[in-house]
């Protein structure tokens, strides 16, 4: 080799030096940053790291009110799963359930009790005894001056005994102003089922076992009362049963999830569902198919619904109607089902009446495959005593409007963003001089309190739930917490036991706990004390508790005799009739129909804050994050609207604007909108996103019912000329001619 | 005039060597680095003597460490478990005080980590235990120890090199580790 000269070694050192040096750093740069080992403060009970403890409880997020288990694993709730000893559903549970743990871990709960400063809007934190100090006295003092029915509460869907609770509270205040509201609540569907079955609470829909279902409008695999038992029945009669797959048959004005499922969709008319079904009574009783001693009766009835007159309201052919009313009764067990559409125009309770009748012709009625009647649930309190209409709720506006309410307390519950503005919840809340809630997040109503005090999430809470619609036999299923509560907050019993305390007099002699716990246990006593005794289910209450505690759920599947039913009273078939729907809006300003829709993930809007469903593609969509407009691509090529165009939809009480999709499975005449988006509160995932359909509504209501008629708004598109591109996981939502699906329409 | 390619290359010999010592300096700088200027005993927030509590005082392993036969992760003393002795016994030495500082806040004691696997590995502590390994056997004589040291590189080839020789059921087993 040959020599170095000097210059050429001192370059090597060189190098050699400023590469170590370059070498050191880059190690130093890129280490791992030092772990932490955080020990427990104090050593937890039921701890063990590394190792998964579940708990199950009950999921409050629909009212379906399915079992759940929760994996939690040092004391952090990991991922819920449906609970498989829950007879609701068995294991399964919907995008909604799942989500739980976006509102127990959501960074936009509220984590103190909160009191207002200044305008409506803005809060300060203050301390529980401060906050129930504050109430109690108001809430006392009018006990003591006998004002305590100017005290009004207001709580989402509660069933079981905490229901029991908040009544016996009110009661002792001398209060009878105590109504659940649910923008879901199927008003419609109860008053069909007293007119005709004589039926308080909802029957079992025995899907599993049907071989045809005949639902006009119910999304039963979507949305409709119990979704997750009903898509595990549906699985059950497409797959369970070697020698048939049964039909399904969907007529809406769009199709929903359930219809995309179906084998048969039919396009009928907003709001004519009612009428085809008596067109399907008729057809069944003219021909024949029906040989009951009413039968006459029914003849009478429904003389002037005949498949041709009806065919023309309803725009469906006469000979389509004929041949479904006769598939449906030479397949039986059927079932025949409304909702949706059907269940929400001024026509409802009528049309689902008639939809009801159809059950009653078939000769289905508490039969398997069939409407098989409930039994009274187990806890004391009524699942439907206190489940108010809309019509009902325009009872207490008044009320509020008029000065004659002086405390409102809400509970679960957000009528500023169900209850379409047209009916004035706002403006008359604003003359309540004291409006309190309960809620766990910042949602449009509780923006707008005097006082927050929030409630834990229900997986931080004790509770119960006795399903409705119910399973056929009686089942109650226990809520407990399943992580110690993360903030400041309270289970809404424990406060309403705080309250009666503070409040004295007769109020802690009624409710002498002073834990939820404890109330709950000693409400269990009644439960264990109405068991059927059997060889297996010896032992004392404690066993008993602990039990259903570690199950999740209590139920008696023991074989009974079926409900009665002593046919329909001659007066009522009589009086059957169902009058063509209403509508807000001439046609010619409003040329379309305006159909709101309720998504699984979103429900009432409850779901907009939880971010694992704004990111869920939507079924039919494939939309994330956003809220559309749904038309008819005929009707869009005539207005020149191109997917993601703005569209304004302007109704008789309002407009607003949205991006446009084309949507082939939906009538020309009708634009649909999911509900749900368009909050202006309720936190970071949910505010300033969308916008709701229910804001623009015409508060036209079910005379029968009471129920809102919230598909009876007539609406007019407009182009704005602005664009905004959809965020959907789809491409193209054309086959552009590569022969992927046959293009045939969808009905004749 | 041409010049053939070798001839044209060895005009660089001098830069290029320059640039191999460079990434060869590189090289070992970095390996310096992650050898000699690594901590494998930091000093933690309250100098906790293993030596002290184990050889002198006698108090087993598992006593403190108590997660360790029945869950993957051995745990680290509560708080409140240091407190159980501390509250009476030694109050005087600093490093008892400290302790009842954490303890008044009812903070928890930021213990450095000195023995960590990646996130891409699963190790269960049960596991091994019941297998009858000594915690020494990995963790080093921490009886004697005044301050907790690394003493193992708790890498893969050191855990492949103690499976192979105790012919561990599944031990070379990819899944076993990286589930």
């Amino acid at each position: 080799m040959e020599k170095i000269n000097r210059r050429d070694f001192l370059k090597f050192i060189g190098a050699g030096g400023i590469g170590a040096g370059a070498g050191l750093l880059y190690g130093e740069s890129t280490r791992k940053t030092v772990e932490l080992l955080i020990p427990q403060v104090v050593t937890p009970e039921d701890y063990s790291p590394g190792i998964a403890t579940w708990y199950n409880t009950v999921c409050r997020l629909c009212s379906a009110g399915c079992g759940i288990s929760v994996r939690t694993r040092e004391g952090r709730a990991k991922k819920i799963e449906g609970n498989p000893n829950h007879p609701v559903n068995q294991g399964r549970l919907c995008a909604l359930g799942q989500a739980g743990l976006n509102a127990l871990y959501n960074p936009d709960r509220i984590r103190t009790p909160l009191r207002r400063t200044g305008d409506r809007g803005n809060f300060a934190p203050i301390d529980w005894d401060e906050a129930l100090t504050l109430l109690g006295r108001r809430l006392g003092n009018l006990k003591i001056k006998k004002q305590g029915s100017s005290v009004y509460l207001l709580a989402g869907g509660l069933r079981g005994h905490i229901d029991t609770l908040f009544y016996t509270f009110m009661q002792a205040l001398g209060s009878d102003h105590y109504l659940h509201y649910e923008f879901t609540h199927p008003a419609a569907l109860y008053a069909a089922n007293r007119m005709i079955f004589n039926q308080d609470i909802l029957p079992y829909y025995d899907i599993s076992n049907a071989s045809y279902v005949l639902s006009f409008g119910a999304d039963y695999l979507g949305t409709w009362l119990s979704p997750v038992h009903y898509s595990q029945a549906y699985g059950h009669l497409r797959q369970g049963r070697t020698d048939q797959r049964g039909k399904c048959v969907q007529i809406e004005p769009r199709m929903s999830l359930t219809g995309a499922s179906a084998d048969e969709w039919i396009a009928c008319r907003p709001g004519s569902e009612g009428l085809l079904a008596m067109a399907m009574v008729h057809v069944i009783v003219n021909d024949g198919l029906y040989r009951g001693p009413d039968r006459n009766a029914w003849l009478e009835a429904t003389g002037p619904y005949t498949p041709e007159a009806v065919a023309a309201q309803a725009d469906v052919a006469a000979d389509v109607i004929t041949r479904l009313a006769h598939e449906f009764i030479r397949n039986q067990p059927g079932l025949a089902i409304g909702g949706g559409s059907a269940a929400s125009h001024t026509n409802a309770a009528a049309s689902l009446a008639a939809i009801n009748v159809l059950n009653y012709l078939a000769g289905n009625l508490n039969t398997p495959g069939g409407v098989i009647f409930n039994p009274d649930p187990v806890s004391p309190a009524s699942p439907v005593a206190r489940q108010a209409s809309y019509a009902r709720l325009q009872e207490w506006i008044e009320a509020m409007a008029g000065g004659g309410v002086d405390v409102l307390i809400t509970h679960a519950v957000n009528p500023v963003f169900t209850l379409p503005p047209a009916a004035g919840f706002t403006e008359a809340l604003a003359k309540v001089p004291m409006v309190v809630s309960l809620s766990s997040f910042m949602d449009e109503t509780t923006a707008l309190a005097d006082l927050v005090l929030p409630a834990h999430t229900y997986l931080e809470a004790w509770g119960d739930d006795m399903p409705e619609p119910g399973v056929g036999f009686p089942v109650a299923t226990l809520s407990q917490p399943v992580v110690k509560p993360l903030y400041d907050t309270r289970d809404a019993g424990d406060i309403i036991l705080s309250l009666a305390h503070q409040i004295g007099g007769e109020l802690p002699v009624v409710l002498p706990w002073t834990r939820i716990e404890d109330y709950l246990k000693d409400s269990w006593k009644h439960i264990y004390g109405q068991r059927r005794i059997t060889a297996d289910s010896g032992g004392n209450f404690d066993e008993f508790w602990n039990a259903a505690l570690a199950a999740g759920v209590w139920g008696e599947n023991i074989t009974r005799e079926p409900l009665r039913f002593d046919g329909v009273a001659e007066d009522r078939i009589r009086a059957l009739q169902v009058p063509p729907p209403a509508f807000a809006g001439e046609e010619k300003d409003h040329p379309f129909v305006l159909l709101p829709y309720l998504t699984q993930a979103f429900h009432d809007g409850r779901g907009a804050n939880l971010p694992w469903l704004q990111e869920l593609p939507d079924p039919l969509t494939s939309i994330v994050y956003g809220a559309w407009v749904e038309i008819n691509p005929a009707t869009a090529k005539r207005f020149g609207i191109r997917e993601g165009d703005i569209v304004e939809v302007q109704t008789p009480s309002g407009s607003l604007r949205a991006p446009a999709f084309l949507y082939p499975a939906i009538r020309p005449d009708v634009i649909a909108m999911p509900i749900g988006q368009g909050h202006s509160q309720y936190g970071r995932y949910a505010r300033g996103r969308g916008a709701n359909p229910l804001e623009i509504l015409s508060p036209l209501v079910d005379e029968a019912s009471g129920a809102l008629a919230w598909s009876a708004t007539r609406a007019g598109i407009r182009k704005t000329g602005e664009r905004a591109p959809l965020i959907k996981t789809d491409g193209v939502t054309r086959t552009l001619g590569r022969q992927i699906l046959d293009d045939k329409p969808a009905h004749t | 005039m041409s010049i053939s390619v070798r001839d044209a290359l060895l005009t660089f010999k001098t830069p290029a060597l320059i640039g191999l010592v460079g990434v060869t300096g590189f090289i070992a700088g970095y390996l310096i680095d992650m050898t000699i200027f690594t901590d494998t005993a930091p000093k933690q927030p309250i100098d906790f003597s293993h030596r002290i509590h184990v050889s002198d005082n006698g108090i087993p392993c598992l006593h403190c460490h108590n997660y360790a036969d029945t869950t993957p992760a051995a745990g680290v003393p509560s708080v409140s478990k240091c407190m159980g002795c501390h509250k009476t016994i030694a109050t005087d030495r600093p490093e008892v005080m400290k302790l009842a500082g954490y303890w008044e806040n009812q903070e928890p004691i930021p213990w450095i980590k000195v023995h960590d696997v990646p996130d891409f590995v699963y190790f269960t502590h049960k596991r091994h235990v019941l297998a009858g390994l000594e915690c020494q056997v990995c963790h080093g004589p921490v009886e004697t120890m005044d301050r907790i040291a690394r003493v193992s590189t708790l890498k893969m080839p050191w855990c492949v090199e103690c499976h192979t020789e105790r012919k561990v059921e599944h031990g070379r087993d990819c899944w076993t580790c990286h589930k």
